[in-house]
């Protein structure tokens, strides 16, 4: 329910987007720490005072509007607007600081070179939209916060590891890990900050008021609510960053996306985003006058995840087999109007971890057919194979309602019907599919998008671990059930040393690892396709961000 | 007075013929009301008749598979090239697809209609019959699930299952049973104090018989048709919770989920919408006709 | 009438608790929970939803959970939304008036083109406009809502492009004709299936007065026929329909919520649906209670209406 999974309206980047994704990336590099991010390279002279209005437009509602609540992607649309975070997470994977004073690091004696101690500059000139100033207490509240039993926190892995959280001075604040969590600088830039002098003194931390009125140190603050329709935001002139130029933000909530289309189209909407405009709107959208419309890569990709728990689905020669009859390039070109990118990893193609050099699918039915027959499954009378006196034959779940992924369903069951595979469909409602039912492993296969780093980091723990199967009493998403003593091995060495070099050499070896395995078949990497209004200036795509209206502060109209 | 809230069929009482006095003074109009009534309910019989016949035999004589998916095929057009009726985003043949699913709406349209008939019926009879504190706990069940709007109680129990057509029927069952528990208690009510259900009652006669034998039988009319009225409702319900997604799973195709998969395809291709929202219409409105002319002429003989 | 009240109220408390038990346990029985929506987010652990579940109460026993929750009812507490944390009537009472504006817009349709169909048919008895107007109230009887929806939003919106396909207004535009533009489709829709309804109670209604007595004194005391149908027979054909607007009412809340669907429109209808979809309990058991309660003060207002507009009936 939370991801583009849902709608997966999935859009690859082809080759001029990536080549103006790298342009954009250059030019926050050459920003620098101090600002942390500028406009758009080029850009005219922005106004002095903010003026005009943007609309944008979501698929989902955002309601929560306590940042440290639990909460899901679309709320994050709201807080990068409203709230600040320590440091942010730029399109090329670096961070900027925001209201740190600069990214802590071994060189600057930020961080000491165990990963354990930490101390952080803050930036002295922060104001809360109520013009309270922003201080290390605030900081230390929050760290508390998030891992307080009693709160219904959005995030406790790796805040969990935090102890001794020390006040040094209002502008600097330092901690000790537990042990060294090479992550956490990334769980960090998803950290919003809210005010400690409001919330501390709620009276049900889980039930905030605060959420009705929210007050932080964004760039934008909290103007009105209208349930159901729409959150609107004005421009908070005391904001330490550049910006904002745009004096009203409006982000409205049209649960249909074709509605949403359709208001793009017409103008109401100035920017779709999430997961913006649908597949085969995608060429139709191109054509409009005064629109930009291109697709832009997301962290998530699109899997087909088998419980490997089940007797069916042990044998790797199925899995193998399973996946050689996808007929992948029939989803993506035709299902998908050639939008999404074919992958072979879990990891999104952007991440410095990732790993290039995978063996291609090929679609092989015959090939497919051969590999089973080898591995003793034969056709029984009615087609479906059988081994040992199991059945090759499954069920295959996802979202209902989700018209693209019930498309390449029903192109998968033919695929594998050739093979002598039996699937059937058995989609169900969101709230049924994503509960225990995914959790705690009780589907047999299922089609999900999944984004299995943490923030922009490429640690995959929750989803690989063998300590991480929740049906077997473990904390994690390690719904397939995949048990490698290998592969734990890999991430517990590449989440314990913060050098990158290291790091990225386990990575590469556990995606060759799970590529091997399969415990999930992999799809592609989604993209989207957004859209914005010809003149709106200074939409950034980051796929290193939940939604792409993460740098609105820059926006403006030409 | 009833002391409920009405079922939504009560609204087809509207169509009862006026006030019988106007009637006797003016024979001719009620005749030729009559015969427009049944003209309307023999045309709603020949179409349901046509739809369950072509259901029935005419996939047999369209040379596609419903379920053949060919992508290079996707979204002909009607009436045009080799698929008369076009082809759907999976480029399968429409009409194909159409009457498939019409075997399943019409077959989960009768399957309900009968098990929610037969519910309500028991309901109603053991209610009317035996009154008092029993008729009145089954009664303000009735009344309670009612209050529900039709669709909460749909999607609440589609969470419950995994969707086939026999659980799909069962849950339209369980959600319209109750208006033919209504209509047939305050019929057995209101026979069981005339005198052949009290003649049968002083000749000894058992509950069990008196309920069937005497009270059900004279009740036969009005629920034959709720029951009509039951299966165009039951048609609409299936539509409805297949269009959200709940209902019949692809690739099977009931004209419900073929809807759905269509929603977006309207500004594209709309005849994916209008094809199966047009069969639904037909096979509800064939129902509402019948049962409207059944109640007509089913009434008329009561009285006699 | 002091006592039928108070059988009625009586009465209507005992089917709103059963409706609240039978809702709850439907509601919680069914697979799923609210938890799901967060499974997804990137880094969320099946540690972190126990947790969490735990924390809103939601690992204990059915019946305990019920009574807590009748309990904080009694007391006037109707919960507040797992999703905003906002209390449960202020999110039902942000949502109701556009419901109320779609539903006052097309009630105010229905009854209007209703009442001039039965009027003309009653008055025109077998008359080839009579026999359309009756087949025509039966086809629309049995147009699926939703679908009449899509087609609506194809041919005036894509195809014509003169309406919008959905929402309330547009955002920045506060002009009165902005939100009557918005309002024309749905309530269009939502009407179609109360017009029927109401031209064939106006026509049978019409009927059943226009062989009276004193309709026929009138006629003899050599009053124009238009004057004996405007001021007789059409008053007294109008009373009994007050009723009628109490017993629709569940069919109109129930149309409502399709057709709020269909156009997007941020009413009760969507919030209903999307609170069942993600399991938002406390809302959904809201709205149900209200609109529960909604129905049955419908039916005890047309039964006194009722009353009140026709001496001959006695409540008790």
């Amino acid at each position: 329910m939370s991801q583009d999974h849902d709608v997966s309206h999935a859009a690859g980047p082809n080759r001029r987007r990536i080549l103006q994704f790298g342009a954009a990336a250059g030019a926050f590099a050459v920003a620098g720490p101090v600002v942390g991010w500028m406009p758009a390279a080029g850009a005219a002279t922005p106004p002095v005072k903010p003026k005009g209005q943007a609309v944008i437009g979501l698929s989902q509602e955002p309601t929560v509007f306590q940042p440290l609540k639990l909460h899901i992607e679309v709320d994050e649309a709201v807080y990068m607007n409203l709230f600040g975070t320590l440091w942010r997470s730029n399109p090329d994977g670096s961070f900027a600081p925001d209201l740190a004073a600069e990214i802590p690091t071994v060189e600057n004696g930020g961080v000491s070179a165990d990963g354990l101690h930490w101390r952080v500059k803050l930036r002295p000139d922060v104001k809360w939209h109520d013009g309270t100033p922003f201080t290390a207490e605030d900081v230390k509240y929050n760290l508390a916060l998030l891992v307080d039993p009693k709160f219904l926190s959005g995030r406790r892995a790796g805040h969990d590891l935090v102890r001794d959280v020390t006040v040094v001075s209002p502008t600097e604040i330092a901690w000790r890990m537990e042990r060294p969590y090479a992550p956490y600088p990334a769980i960090l830039s998803w950290t919003w900050l809210g005010p400690k002098h409001i919330l501390e003194k709620e009276a049900d931390v889980n039930k905030p008021a605060f959420a009705q009125n929210p007050v932080g140190t964004g760039p934008f603050r909290w103007s009105e609510r209208v349930p159901g329709d729409h959150v609107t935001l004005k421009a908070y002139e005391g904001y330490h960053g550049p910006g904002p130029f745009l004096e009203t933000l409006v982000i409205k909530y049209v649960p249909d996306l074709t509605v949403l289309y359709t208001q793009f189209q017409t103008g109401d909407i100035d920017y779709i985003g999430l997961q913006g405009i649908t597949p085969d709107h995608y060429d139709e959208a191109k054509t409009l006058k005064d629109r930009t419309v291109m697709p832009v890569p997301k962290a998530t990709t699109e899997n087909l995840a088998l419980n490997t728990a089940l007797p069916v689905f042990k044998d790797r020669a199925v899995r193998e087999a399973l996946y050689m009859a996808v007929d992948k390039a029939s989803i993506i070109e035709q299902l998908y109007y050639g939008l999404p990118t074919p992958t072979e990893s879990y990891l999104p193609m952007q991440s410095w971890a990732y790993n290039p050099d995978l063996p291609k699918q090929s679609y092989d039915p015959d090939g497919a057919k051969a590999l089973l027959d080898a591995a003793g499954w034969k056709p029984g009378p009615d087609g479906v194979r059988v081994k040992d006196g199991v059945r090759l034959e499954f069920t295959n779940s996802t979202t209902a309602g989700n018209h693209l992924r019930e498309q390449a369903q029903q192109l998968l069951q033919q695929n594998w019907g050739d093979i002598g595979a039996r699937m059937t469909i058995s989609n169900l409602p969101p709230a049924v599919m994503w509960g225990d039912y995914w959790m705690l492993s009780k589907f047999e296969s299922a089609m999900v998008g999944l984004d299995f780093m943490v923030g922009p980091d490429p640690d995959a723990t929750d989803y690989f671990s063998s300590q991480a199967i929740a049906a077997k009493g473990g904390g994690g998403q390690n719904t397939t059930q995949f048990v490698s003593p290998e592969a734990d091995a890999l991430l517990k060495e590449g989440a314990s040393t913060v050098d990158r070099a290291e790091r990225k050499a386990a990575y590469l070896k556990l995606q060759a690892l799970v590529r091997r395995e399969l415990p999930y078949l992999p799809l592609f990497q989604y993209a989207m396709v957004q859209g914005v209004k010809t003149g709106l200036e200074g939409y950034t795509p980051n796929i290193n961000t939940q939604e792409n209206c993460w740098n609105a502060n820059q926006w403006r109209w030409a | 007075m009833t002391d409920t809230p009405l079922a939504p069929a009560r609204r087809f009482a509207a169509f009862l013929p006026g006030p019988r006095r106007a009637a006797m003074r003016r024979p001719r109009s009620r005749a030729v009301s009559r015969f427009l009534r049944h003209r309307l309910a023999v045309a709603g019989f020949a179409v349901i008749l046509l739809m369950v016949l072509a259901c029935a035999l005419g996939p047999l004589l369209i040379p596609y598979d419903q379920l053949h998916i060919d992508l290079r095929a996707r979204f002909a057009g009607p009436f045009a090239g080799p698929h008369v009726f076009g082809t759907d985003q999976l480029g399968r043949d429409l009409l194909v697809r159409l009457l498939m699913a019409g075997r399943i709406s019409l077959t989960i349209g009768f399957a309900a209609m009968a098990l929610s008939t037969l519910a309500g019926t028991t309901v109603g009879l053991v209610a009317g019959y035996r009154g008092g504190i029993v008729g009145a706990a089954l009664m303000r069940l009735v009344d309670a699930v009612l209050c529900f709007p039709s669709v909460f109680l749909l999607l609440a129990l589609a969470a419950f299952i995994s969707p086939n057509v026999v659980t799909i029927t069962l849950i339209i069952a369980a959600t319209g049973w109750m208006e033919v528990a209504r209509v047939v208690e305050g019929q057995i009510r209101a026979l069981k104090t005339r005198d052949f259900a009290l003649a049968a009652e002083l000749m000894g006669a058992s509950a069990r018989y008196v309920m069937v034998n005497e009270l059900l039988r004279n009740a036969v009319g009005p629920i034959i048709v709720a029951a009509t009225l039951t299966v165009a409702r039951a048609i609409l319900a299936e539509a409805y919770v297949s269009f959200l997604g709940y209902g019949i799973q692809a690739p099977v195709a009931s004209w419900g989920n073929m809807l759905n998969n269509a929603q977006q395809y309207l500004g594209s291709a709309p005849w994916l919408a209008i094809f199966p929202g047009l069969m639904i219409t037909l096979a509800v409105g064939g129902f509402n006709f019948v049962g409207d002319g059944l109640r007509d002429a089913l009434d008329a003989r009561v009285e006699l | 009438m002091a006592s039928f009240l108070a059988g009625r109220m009586a009465q209507s408390l005992v089917l709103l608790v059963l409706v609240s038990i039978i809702g709850f346990a439907v509601l919680h029985l069914a697979p799923g929970g609210p938890m799901a929506q967060f499974a997804l987010v990137p880094g969320m652990s099946q540690a972190q939803l126990a947790a969490m579940s735990h924390a809103m109460g939601l690992d204990q026993p059915l019946p305990v959970q019920y009574w807590q929750w009748f309990g904080r009812l009694l007391a006037g507490d109707w919960g507040r939304s797992y999703r905003d944390s906002v209390p449960v009537l202020a999110v039902i009472a942000a949502r109701l008036p556009a419901t109320l504006e779609l539903m006052v817009a097309a009630v105010a349709l229905a009854v209007v083109t209703g009442v001039a169909v039965g009027i003309l048919g009653a008055v025109r008895r077998h008359s080839v406009f009579d026999a359309l107007s009756t087949a025509g109230a039966m086809a629309a009887l049995s147009i699926p809502t939703f679908w009449f929806g899509l087609v609506t939003i194809y041919v005036f919106s894509v195809k014509l492009g003169w309406l919008p396909s959905g929402n309330r207004s547009t955002p920045g535009d506060a002009s009165p004709w902005g939100y009557v533009h918005h309002l024309i489709a749905p309530a269009c829709v939502l009407a179609l299936v109360e017009v029927a309804v109401w031209s064939r109670y106006m026509r049978s209604a019409m009927l059943d007065v226009i062989d009276q007595d004193f309709v026929r004194t009138a006629r003899a005391k050599g009053l124009t026929e238009r004057r004996v149908i405007l001021h007789h027979v059409v008053r007294n054909a109008l009373l009994p329909m007050i009723t009628l607007a109490g017993l629709e009412l569940p069919t109109l809340l129930g149309g409502a919520l399709v057709t709020e669907t269909v156009f997007t429109w941020p009413g009760m209808g969507r919030l209903f649906l999307d609170s069942l979809g993600y399991r938002d309990y406390p809302v959904v058991m809201g709205i149900l209670m209200v609109s529960a309660l909604l129905v049955l003060l419908g039916s005890l207002l047309a039964d006194l209406l009722g009353a009140v507009a026709d001496p001959r009936i006695r409540l008790g």
